[in-house]
């Protein structure tokens, strides 16, 4: 069958309970995979030679030493350690810090997650609202000027890297016009402080969007439905409104997924800049002051967090394109 | 000039070539390597990716030939130099020891290219077995790694990179190439497997099972050196991505340490001196991105290049 017919059989009719069924399988998937990439973190922690308690660097009595042992579970096979974690981790648990004695991992995520989070969705609203209209102005005026500036700005952002432009903004737009424009170096308190971060994150999601949905625009004007949508004598407004937005924009929903990998990788670095207190910095910090109760709580909240958004991504995906549904789960 | 006219004059000039004696086996390699050739004729007739493979080769000159011609110290320390802005003796400017940063630059950008490349064929090894291990079998053990790689997939490397980093405890070449070979090589895999899986249903390996050939035949005469094409398009598109990881590593104070210089603790210097010299980070930045960009564009060359697809359509 040659490429472009979707075949019938792939198209299941919209039966509510069809539906429920994809929905009920993709979530159980989920569970296995979760405790897979625990293990997997929990297995790399556990080869990381040493922890804070050995006596290589300061000297505890053994009694002392033991009862740390106890209390972080170490003196337990491993397996009780990863069933204990797990527990952990789906109660909310996360265990003591090692290094910072009266907080906890779930105290550190509390304080330091939110103002990660604000800072992702801030550059996701960025990129979206910049990038997606960027991406369809230049697919309706194809090889235009305006296309030729998009792209090639959106080349460029995407190569940059993001210590570069944050860097540049921080010397320009906070240091020399500091005065004017009244942004901070660095910290995160108030929508001054916001803008800077937020804007140098998004700019590598915004890019993407704007060329992702600029090819799926050039693809949908091509298609037959668009011809026959005009040859009626649609207004090309509607055309485009209704016809060509509402098949172009579903890959944009798809691209969520892997965006949400890259946001979380771009916050490490911009946290570090800007002297942001969220979660990428105090990763960094965990791991060279060797607190891994943290960097493993952090890694594994982070991957769950990904793995969620595969699961909201791929339902998203069959709710808006019947197609896909009988391929997946 | 149309596509055929070009292909006929491009054939006529290879007769031509063939008959002053230039080509060695004259004949046979015309039928032979028909595809490659094919290949390399709509590479070179695409601007952009001729630009870029010429930017990508000025890139690798650049790192390999300054640190030869000149013949400064690049690790020597003189504090009366610190800082001095860029000059006819130093075109980039010095550091805060007084470091040429010329030849930093260079020798930075050899070392994040050494490791760029060698975690790339890390990543394509460890992809092109686990996807045609995959691929080739088929069956349950094709579903139970894929579904492994499903769990990984997505999963955000630098997390793990920095783990792998803390499990060897020093930070070396062979390190930060594992670390960021670890959790990179899932999409390599993943395409690999269907590459596999579109060739197997193929006639002519029909053909071959049919008149007995052993697995190891099919697998290594017929299924992997049809997917060369996509390996080589692949090796320039996670050759930029890696080399952003190890920038971002070094950036953040876990990858590359000084004296040691790469791009990315070039660029972590000049971010520590940015509030008075914030040139200095601006150099390393833009080597990045131009060896990502030039990578990027030779690697859309390359599959409009040698994607059949795209040859079907342009040709029709």
């Amino acid at each position: 069958m040659p490429d472009g017919i979707p075949s019938p059989i792939f198209c299941p009719p919209l039966h509510p309970a069809y539906m429920a069924a994809f929905v009920v399988r993709r979530v159980f998937w989920t569970i296995p995979v979760i405790l897979l990439v625990i293990l997997l973190t929990f297995g790399m922690m556990r080869a990381i030679k040493g922890n804070p308690f050995r006596n290589t660097e300061r000297n505890i009595p053994a009694s002392i030493q033991k009862n740390l042992e106890r209390k972080f579970h170490l003196d337990k096979p491993w397996y009780v350690q990863y069933a204990l974690y797990v527990k952990g981790v789906f109660t909310y648990d996360l265990g003591p810090s090692m290094l910072q004695r009266n907080q906890t991992v779930n105290d550190i995520i509390n304080e330091h997650f939110p103002v990660s989070v604000q800072l992702g969705v801030f550059a996701m609203i960025f990129a979206v609202v910049i990038g997606v209209p960027l991406g369809i102005l230049a697919a309706l005026r194809q090889n235009s000027l305006f296309d030729y500036l998009a792209m090639a700005f959106s080349n460029i952002g995407f190569a940059i890297p993001s210590f570069l432009t944050s860097t540049l903004f921080l010397y320009f737009f906070a240091l020399k016009l500091g005065k004017y424009t009244g942004f901070p170096t660095f910290g995160w308190s108030g929508w001054r402080s916001w803008i800077l971060p937020s804007i140098a994150l998004g700019l590598g999601p915004m890019t993407y969007f704007a060329r992702l949905v600029r090819g799926t625009m050039l693809e949908t004007l091509q298609q037959d439905y668009i011809r026959t949508a005009k040859a009626k004598g649609l207004r090309w407004r509607r055309v485009v409104g209704v016809h060509v937005l509402r098949n172009s924009l579903i890959p944009a929903v798809t691209a969520a997924g892997p965006l949400l990998g890259y946001i979380i990788t771009g916050s490490f670095i911009i946290e570090t800049i800007f002297a942001i207190p969220g979660i990428g910095k105090y990763y960094v910090t965990s791991v060279s002051s060797r607190d891994y109760s943290v960097t493993m709580g952090i890694t594994v909240l982070l991957s769950i967090l990904i793995i969620i958004a595969n699961l909201v991504v791929d339902i998203l995906y069959g709710v808006l394109d019947p197609r896909t549904r009988d391929q997946r789960a | 000039m149309s596509t055929t006219d070009r292909q006929a004059r491009f054939n006529a000039a290879l007769v031509q070539a063939a008959e002053a004696g230039q080509l060695h086996d004259a004949g046979a390699a015309l039928t032979r390597s028909s595809l490659w050739r094919d290949a390399l004729h709509r590479f070179s007739s695409n601007r952009a990716a001729v630009i870029a493979s010429a930017a990508f080769l000025v890139m690798l000159a650049f790192v390999v030939i300054v640190p030869l011609v000149k013949s400064e110290d690049p690790y020597a320390v003189d504090f009366s130099q610190a800082y001095q802005p860029p000059s006819a003796a130093h075109p980039f400017g010095t550091d805060q020891f007084g470091r040429d940063l010329l030849i930093r630059t260079a020798l930075g950008g050899r070392l994040s290219i050494e490791i760029g490349f060698a975690a790339t064929i890390a990543i394509m090894v460890i992809g092109i077995l686990y996807g045609s291990i995959s691929g080739f079998i088929g069956g349950w053990v094709d579903n139970a790694l894929m579904r492994f790689l499903d769990a990984l997939y997505g999963l955000p490397y630098l997390p793990f990179a920095i783990i792998t980093l803390a499990i060897f405890g020093t930070v070396n070449f062979w390190t930060m190439v594992v670390a960021l070979t670890i959790a990179s090589w899932f999409t390599t895999a993943r395409v690999m497997r269907g590459q596999i899986i579109s060739l197997k249903e193929n006639d002519y390996v029909r053909a071959a099972r049919a008149i007995g050939a052993r697995w190891y035949r099919i697998l290594f005469r017929h299924l992997l050196p049809n997917t060369l094409g996509i390996v080589i398009v692949f090796v320039f598109l996670e050759l930029p991505g890696v080399i952003l990881g190890e920038a971002f590593l070094s950036f953040i104070g876990l990858g590359i340490n000084p004296p040691k210089a790469s791009w990315g603790s070039l660029a972590q210097d000049g971010y520590t001196a940015y509030q008075t010299h914030p040139y200095i980070i601006v150099v390393p930045s833009i080597a990045i991105a131009w060896l990502i960009l030039s990578a990027f564009f030779v690697a859309d060359g390359l599959r409009d290049a040698l994607d059949p697809r795209t040859r079907v359509t342009r040709e029709a």
